[in-house]
């Protein structure tokens, strides 16, 4: 018997092989998308921010002490900006940090699967509500509690806006440092429970301590998003005109206005080509650098905390124990007298004195009290910090369910708005996010796949991916509010696309980007290397391995990063703030026409708009509807896919 | 989650008392230390935001290009004004005349009340113009919708929308003429609802012709027209120095009265003289006991 090999003929071998490198070429491109998006949002900021620091200096632009733009002289000093920034962001964390490790060691350490099971994804999906609505529930329900419960002339206060941002961070790093505790080995634990440790012996000296940097990077993820939020924290603070620097510095209740509150108000009615328009671009380079710098400090962190578990070998500390303990207690020393400072503002002297000695009373009571005790109180304390979360956001959802359910009938998301939004539906708002949404996940979802099918199937790590990676990471940190400036400087105005749908797409499409690749990524490690191996063996060339095999069981979590780029996208004000929006009833009929969106709607309807009550809690509740319910299906998806994906 | 619950209640009932006892007394403490009322009602004043057309009216007329209290809040609309001096009691805001309803109480300016006839006789002392600008000469549309809000049609719109129609105004003549296509208008958010009524009705004139209005406010409305994205631009203020090579050309269409507005709950004052008013935004005068009648 004679075996006739047929030999594939030379064109078709030709044709694979330009198919091939076609193929790596379009990958390659849509890879380093991320980092050319990032160098020219960088580049256009500094372009337009460059003649105010030519014309005034970078010193005095940085240290001036009045924001005053259209004053005679005018005055660009950023410094009460930037101190408010920081502020706002240091009172956020006060607040939600305590409440989101409890809450995440709650979740991971103590609770029971079943609890776990809900729980986890609950969290998550928290962190798909739109800050607009949480801007919209600050403005009439919290500054008006603090004003009355504090007596203070008004509410919108530093305070105000540390509580929201506090609790829209508190999701984010839950989450976060919720994965960096459960990934903590089992043996580690084990190991801890069979020397007869406590389980809060357990956990508080060896589970925590063990996952110390990804919970370190969870806050620092927090502190980006607390810094870069724009429409909560716009609606809160107050804003007084020059900023202001709270006096004493621990005043809480001093109205403030932060960085981001500057670029969302002035943005929209600047002069474009006046110095005030090129100081509000110094603005937002001086945004993103703070931004930036904290998602570099992250991703170091997080760099390090990976290294360290590849390598066993022991490193020599850089401070040795008894040394960085000094360090550690001088730095508890600085906190605590910065808490009793900000109590002592906040209540007076004699109450601070009266909790000092509480303090000190518990500080003596924990050396007397028995293990059990002390695991009890440690307990019920962090089971405390998950319910103050519960009931803080259930209060939050409760009002909006409650006051939006009214408003909502077919009527209402089916027709126009009439009266300025007071009357009449939001039809042409859902249909604008729809079309908003739509042509930024075309845009980004072929780009986002493209990188992560690169990074993972076509590198082995090294410089570019690394690059690569650091590029996507720093887009996933820039404030919303800074892609919105980008939009504007580039596509609305260089590019002359006026207000536009288009501008507003692809500058949304630009900040779900770093989601879609991150997710595809992990959907592509997922799969394992043995069926690409078996696909090779088989003579298949990569591509078609790539087409045929790998994508297929990826597509359920590339489907995940899609759905979760769409939440974000949808309900996302800043960067159509100035790129796409208009608040009207009509629904463009070409890209080159402005549309109006939800969240665009709901935050005129909120500051603009008296008496319209009723359709701004209808509007609040179909974009929170709309938003969760694209998360659950993410988180829906994200699950049954897990479960059923076992190699 | 209610059988965890119950069961740390059970066992932890010891701790859990302990805890909340330490929660009330923070509470008790909290609240004791925030019960010494101030006397008399701090003001709050409230303004708009540095960009706004009516800012820099405010600031020129009433002001005098002095600098305002540090402690001055910004609002970047109107209707954001008013909703805040609605909400906060020591609160004192100004706004156009259309944004004056009954949540709010108006107060007289030097005894004089704004209203539409005080503001076109100049007796009521701060007034400003609204603009709509066009790039070069207006010209076909653009031009007769132009007409057409400066016609006494056009300015009974004006005036149903809570603005100071033009005084003069003559019959719109629409007779013989007929436009298609579209018109796009686009700029300050104080004009915007006079703009859309006016579209509705322009449009309800000719039928083959589409108006679209969008807001976005007076800066975003100046740089769409003169890069002529858009037809007119709307405007709440003239140009500034930086605008004035763009070529535009201004068209007022209506008045508007600012109105100096506090919360209704507010029993310290009904009048107050324009030097009150610029001691108030100064940052001079901070207590409403001080100004008590």
């Amino acid at each position: 018997m004679t075996i006739k090999i047929r030999l594939p003929q030379k064109s078709i071998l030709t044709k694979k092989f330009i198919q091939e490198k076609g193929m790596k070429t379009i990958l390659f491109l849509s890879a380093i998308s991320a980092i050319i998006v990032m160098f020219s949002i960088i580049i256009f900021l500094f372009r337009d921010a460059f003649p105010i620091f030519q014309r005034i200096g970078l010193v005095p632009f940085l240290t001036g002490m009045r924001w005053n733009p259209v004053g005679q002289p005018p005055l660009y000093g950023a410094f009460p900006l930037i101190i408010a920034t920081l502020l706002v962001t240091l009172g956020a964390m006060v607040i939600a940090i305590p409440l989101s490790i409890g809450s995440a060691i709650f979740i991971s350490e103590i609770a029971t699967p079943k609890v776990k099971a809900i729980m986890k994804p609950a969290i998550e999906l928290l962190a798909g509500i739109p800050s607009v609505v949480y801007g919209f529930f600050g403005l009439l329900v919290l500054t008006t509690w603090i004003q009355g419960i504090f007596t203070i002339p008004t509410g919108e206060t530093w305070l105000a806006g540390s509580i929201l941002l506090g609790i829209m961070a508190i999701p984010t790093i839950t989450s976060v440092a919720e994965d960096a505790i459960s990934s903590v080995p089992r043996e580690y634990k084990e190991g801890s429970l069979a020397v007869g440790a406590t389980r809060w012996q357990t956990i508080s000296k060896v589970v925590v301590p063990s996952a110390m940097s990804g919970i370190t990077a969870a806050i620092i993820l927090g502190i980006g998003r607390a810094i870069g939020e724009t429409m909560a924290v716009m609606m809160v603070c107050g804003n007084p005109t020059y900023g202001l620097i709270p006096s004493p510095i621990t005043n809480i209740f001093t109205p403030v206005k932060t960085l981001t509150a500057t670029l969302g108000i002035e943005m929209g009615e600047v002069a474009s080509g006046s110095n005030h328009y090129y100081a509000l671009f110094g603005l937002a380079l001086i945004l993103l650098i703070i931004t930036l710098v904290v998602n570099i400090l992250a991703t170091v962190i997080l760099g390090r905390l990976k290294e360290r578990q590849k390598s066993s070998s022991k490193k020599k500390p850089l401070v040795s124990y008894e040394i960085g303990e000094k360090i550690k207690r001088t730095f508890y020393l600085i906190i605590g007298i910065l808490l009793a400072g900000l109590i002592l503002t906040a209540i007076g002297p004699l109450p601070t004195v009266f909790v000092l000695i509480l303090i000190a009373i518990a500080y003596y009571l924990k050396k007397k009290i028995s293990m059990k005790m002390k695991q009890r109180i440690a307990f019920s304390i962090i089971s405390l910090t998950i319910i103050t979360v519960i009931i803080i956001l259930g209060i939050i959802l409760a009002y909006i369910i409650s006051n939006g359910i009214g408003a909502l009938s077919w009527e209402f998301i089916t027709t126009g708005p009439s009266n300025l939004g007071r009357s009449g539906g939001i039809f042409p708002s859902i249909i604008g996010t729809l079309y908003l949404v739509a042509g930024a996940i075309a845009m980004s979802l072929p780009l986002g796949v493209g990188a992560a099918i690169y990074l993972n199937e076509y590198t082995r790590e090294g410089k570019i991916t690394k690059i690569i990676r650091a590029g996507a990471d720093l887009l996933n940190g820039t404030p919303s509010i800074v892609f919105g400036l980008f939009g504007f400087a580039f596509f609305v105005m260089y590019l002359k696309f006026g207000f536009s749908l288009l501008a507003g797409q692809i500058t949304l499409a630009f900040m779900i980007l770093p989601t879609i690749i991150r997710t595809t990524e992990e959907a592509l490690k997922c799969v394992p290397s043995s069926l690409r191996e078996g696909s090779y063996a088989l003579g298949a060339t990569k591509w078609q391995t790539i087409r045929r095999v790998v994508l297929p069981p990826a597509a359920p979590g590339i489907l995940t990063g899609a759905i979760l780029g769409i939440g974000r996208a949808a309900g996302e004000t800043a960067p159509i703030l100035f790129t796409a929006v208009v608040f009207s009833d009509f629904i463009p009929s070409s890209l080159f026409q402005p549309v109006n969106a939800l969240p665009y709607h709901l935050f005129t309807l909120a500051t603009s708009i008296p008496g319209s009550k009723q359709n701004q809690a209808g509007t609040a509740l179909v974009l929170l509807l709309l938003v969760i319910g694209i998360y659950l299906i993410a988180i829906l998806l994200r699950n049954r896919y897990r479960k059923t994906m076992k190699w | 989650m209610i059988n965890i619950i119950q069961k740390k209640l059970n066992k932890n009932i010891g701790s859990l008392i302990i805890g909340l006892s330490i929660i009330a007394l923070l509470f008790t403490t909290f609240f004791s230390g925030c019960v010494q009322q101030q006397e008399g009602l701090p003001i709050v004043p409230i303004g708009r935001d540095s960009t706004s057309g009516t800012r820099e009216f405010f600031w020129t007329f009433v002001m005098n290009k002095e600098n305002f209290s540090a402690s001055l809040l910004e609002k970047n609309s109107n209707g954001a004004v008013q909703q805040t001096v609605a909400q906060t009691p020591g609160a004192i805001g100004y706004v156009g005349l259309g944004y004056v309803d009954s949540t709010v109480k108006a107060l007289t300016i030097n005894n004089i009340t704004a209203s539409a006839n005080t503001v076109l006789s100049k007796i009521y002392p701060i007034s400003r113009d609204l603009y709509m600008f066009t790039k070069g000469e207006a010209t076909g549309e653009a031009k007769e919708f132009i007409d057409y809000i400066q016609s006494t049609e056009g300015q009974a719109i004006v005036q149903e929308e809570g603005f100071v129609p033009l005084p003069n105004s003559v019959s719109y003549n629409s007779s013989g003429k007929t436009f298609s296509g579209t018109l796009t208008v686009s700029g300050s958010t104080t004009v915007l609802p006079i703009a859309s009524k006016e579209a509705t009705a322009f449009m309800n004139i000719y039928h083959g012709l589409t108006v679209t209005v969008t807001g976005g406010g007076s800066g975003a409305g100046i740089t769409a027209v003169s890069s002529g994205t858009v037809n007119i631009g709307m405007s709440s203020r003239d140009l500034q120095s930086s605008e004035s090579n763009l070529g535009l050309v201004k068209h007022v269409i209506a008045k508007d009265g600012i109105v100096i507005i506090v919360n209704p709950s507010n029993n310290y004052v009904d009048n107050l003289s324009l030097d009150q008013l610029k001691a108030i935004y100064k940052g001079e005068i901070t207590n409403w006991k001080d100004l008590s009648k």
